[in-house]
């Protein structure tokens, strides 16, 4: 067994873990901060004898991908802020057919155009998004280049499982970063391994017709069959990691970028003697109830750190801690938090100068 | 007389309005098909609008996209599964305005599939509102009551001029008015299929198809209309064939 350790940008390891899930198609429109993942897939993705288009726009690519999952390939697509927007409505076309597909969200900040810097505040888009109608999207936050070679690897097992989308949830941080990794074994797809799929048979044999499952299988069994997948989606795909929370005085919940500075930020606490703990979503959906179960009495509250201006992950929180404790905001917009500042936060907290958050 | 088998691939009667020309243009597809033996590995995808009335009539694997994206749809198939036969099939509504992107960069990526747009000049789907392509200047719809104006709502445009310029393998336009030209359309989506069997690149056939409903004429009329008018604005015949010389 040969360990494969390279150094490699969050963005590039996405990509060549995709190759090495069997990903074979990819459809995407540039867009910082993740367009070295377009850029890796243009150079490596025909090497593996698969198909990289650069679409005209988001909506095609999404479209062209829509297609390739329908007929039995591996897919991924990849996007940031505005044309992240422009792929919901076929999330929803994939949803509406069972279809599995791999986006990747990596988080510019801002509305509109905003920034090409890192962001948190695609949370709510990617949590509760998905384009019209009922839908869950698995959603992972990787918070190194290691993770996001190993939750790219996982993505495509997930997505396979449920027949489900699942994305990767990055920041531009994340997304930019260099950092050693270790790259999972390359596999083969079979695009002829499922019987759902296209694949262009003899008169006589049944073939598959998608077009909303709904017309197919009827509403009732369509809604029985999807609650049933976000039920076991729900309670058997939660990750996270915790940190020093078994005597935690304060507990921080964050994901991505912000978990790293976290982690940083509880190991300077307690060398100064505050206890302070951290809950590190892995998955931001299934959002990680199971974390907040059975934490110890003397937990007097969550601070929440998120680079956006209204806590989108605050909702999360409050319904896993079923509102218990008192939550506070640690919210650092455009900037990427400092463990300084966020010890600060932490000790005002516990001297009572900080009100408590209304989730808005 | 001549007698005319129903092809295998017809499973079922369409789901079409009577006098509808989306029904024949069905009829053609299957009979090209299977007069070019293809009939065993087609991969068919239509247009969420009246296109997908097709669905359950052909026995093809089938997939409804998102309206306009069909080109598209067609493109990711044809990439993962290139020896298998896939069409597209949509109005023109989703072919050339909502979908018109997908549909030039299909054609500038000369993708091997064959595409069949309906032109009846209205969005028939949905209630009948104005196309903005192909609804006639002075043509009344839902969406423009007292006649199209081309102050306001511009005016029809020939997107097969332009498709020809994109160095295409074959675009060309047929109608349904008679015996004459449903076996020109036929000739012309036979060719289409011919094209793709040889992997010679993309294929587009614009047929210019009645639709009684919403234009609230009878089915006989419906056809005169075609003839008298749009056939005027949208000449049928070949716009451009590369021979497979690319
Ligand atoms: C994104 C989106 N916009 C609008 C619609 C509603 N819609 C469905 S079909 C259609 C127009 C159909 O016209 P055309 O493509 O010409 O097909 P026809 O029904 O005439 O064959 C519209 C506007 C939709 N389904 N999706
Ligand atoms: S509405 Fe028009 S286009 Fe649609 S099936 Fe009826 S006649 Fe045909």
């Amino acid at each position: 067994m040969s360990a494969d350790y390279v150094l490699m940008k969050g963005n590039e390891a996405i990509a060549e873990a995709a190759l090495r899930a069997g990903c074979r198609f990819y459809a995407g429109y540039p867009i910082t901060p993740q367009s070295e993942i377009l850029e890796y897939m243009s150079v490596n993705m025909e090497k593996r004898g698969g198909t990289f288009i650069q679409g005209e726009n988001e909506i095609a690519s999404m479209s062209m991908l829509f297609g390739a999952s329908a007929a039995g390939a591996r897919v991924m697509s990849s996007s940031s802020g505005p044309g992240f927007d422009l792929k919901q409505e076929e999330i929803s076309y994939l949803t509406s057919n069972n279809l599995p597909a791999v986006l990747v969200n990596s988080m510019r900040y801002g509305t509109g155009d905003g920034e090409i810097t890192p962001g948190q505040d695609s949370y709510w888009v990617s949590t509760r998004g998905g384009g019209h109608g009922d839908k869950r999207l698995i959603v992972l936050a990787p918070a190194s280049v290691n993770e996001c070679a190993e939750l790219t690897y996982l993505a495509f097992d997930l997505a396979e499982k449920y027949r489900n989308v699942v994305e990767i949830l990055t920041d531009g941080a994340i997304s930019q970063m260099i950092e050693k990794c270790t790259l999972p074994p390359a596999k083969e797809h079979d695009i002829d391994k499922f019987d759902w799929t296209l694949t262009g048979k003899p008169l006589g044999v049944k073939k598959n017709k998608m077009n909303n499952l709904t017309n197919i299988i009827g509403h009732p069994a369509y809604s029985e069959m999807m609650l049933n997948k976000f039920k076991t989606m729900f309670s058997e795909e939660q990750r996270w990691e915790s940190v020093m929370t078994d005597d935690a005085e304060l507990i921080l919940v964050a994901y991505g970028i912000s978990s790293r500075v976290c982690k940083t930020a509880v190991r300077e606490a307690r060398a100064a003697g505050i206890k302070l703990g951290l809950i590190r979503p892995i998955t931001v959906w299934p959002f990680p109830r199971k974390a907040f179960e059975n934490l110890p009495e003397s937990v007097k509250g969550f601070v929440t750190v998120e680079m956006s201006i209204s806590s989108q992950m605050g909702e999360d929180i409050m319904m896993a801690a079923r509102n218990s404790k008192p939550l506070y905001g640690c919210l650092t917009n455009v900037n990427i938090p400092k463990a300084k500042e966020i010890v600060d936060f932490c000790l005002d907290v516990l001297a009572g100068k900080v009100e408590p958050m209304e989730v808005i | 007389m001549p007698v005319y088998k129903t092809p295998k691939s017809i499973i079922a009667p369409s789901g079409c309005c009577g006098g509808c020309g989306h029904g024949i243009i069905q009829r053609l597809i299957a009979e090209s098909i299977e007069e070019l033996g293809l009939q065993d590995q087609v991969i068919a995808c239509v247009d969420i609008a009246c296109s997908e009335w097709s669905l359950d009539c052909l026995d093809y694997d089938h997939i409804a996209g998102p309206h306009g994206r069909i080109a598209s749809v067609a493109t990711g198939i044809k990439k993962v599964r290139p020896d298998k036969t896939v069409y597209a099939l949509a109005g023109d509504g989703s072919s050339y305005v909502i979908g018109w992107t997908e549909t030039t960069y299909a054609a500038v990526r000369d993708i091997p599939i064959t595409m069949i747009v309906v032109n009846n000049g209205i969005f028939g789907m949905t209630g009948g509102q104005m196309n903005l392509a192909t609804t006639l200047i002075g043509d009344k719809t839902v969406s423009s009551k007292a006649g199209r104006r081309r102050e306001t709502m511009g005016h029809p445009v020939d997107m097969l001029q332009a498709i020809k310029t994109f160095d295409v393998e074959f675009a060309a336009r047929g109608a349904l008015y008679d015996t004459k030209h449903i076996d020109e359309t036929k000739r012309f989506i036979k060719k289409g299929f011919e094209n793709q069997r040889d992997n010679k690149g993309f294929s587009i056939i614009e047929v210019l198809s009645p639709c009684p409903t919403n234009w609230k004429l009878d089915p006989v009329d419906a056809m005169e209309k075609i003839k008298n008018e749009n056939e005027k604005v949208f000449p049928v015949g070949v716009y451009t064939d590369r021979g497979g010389n690319k």
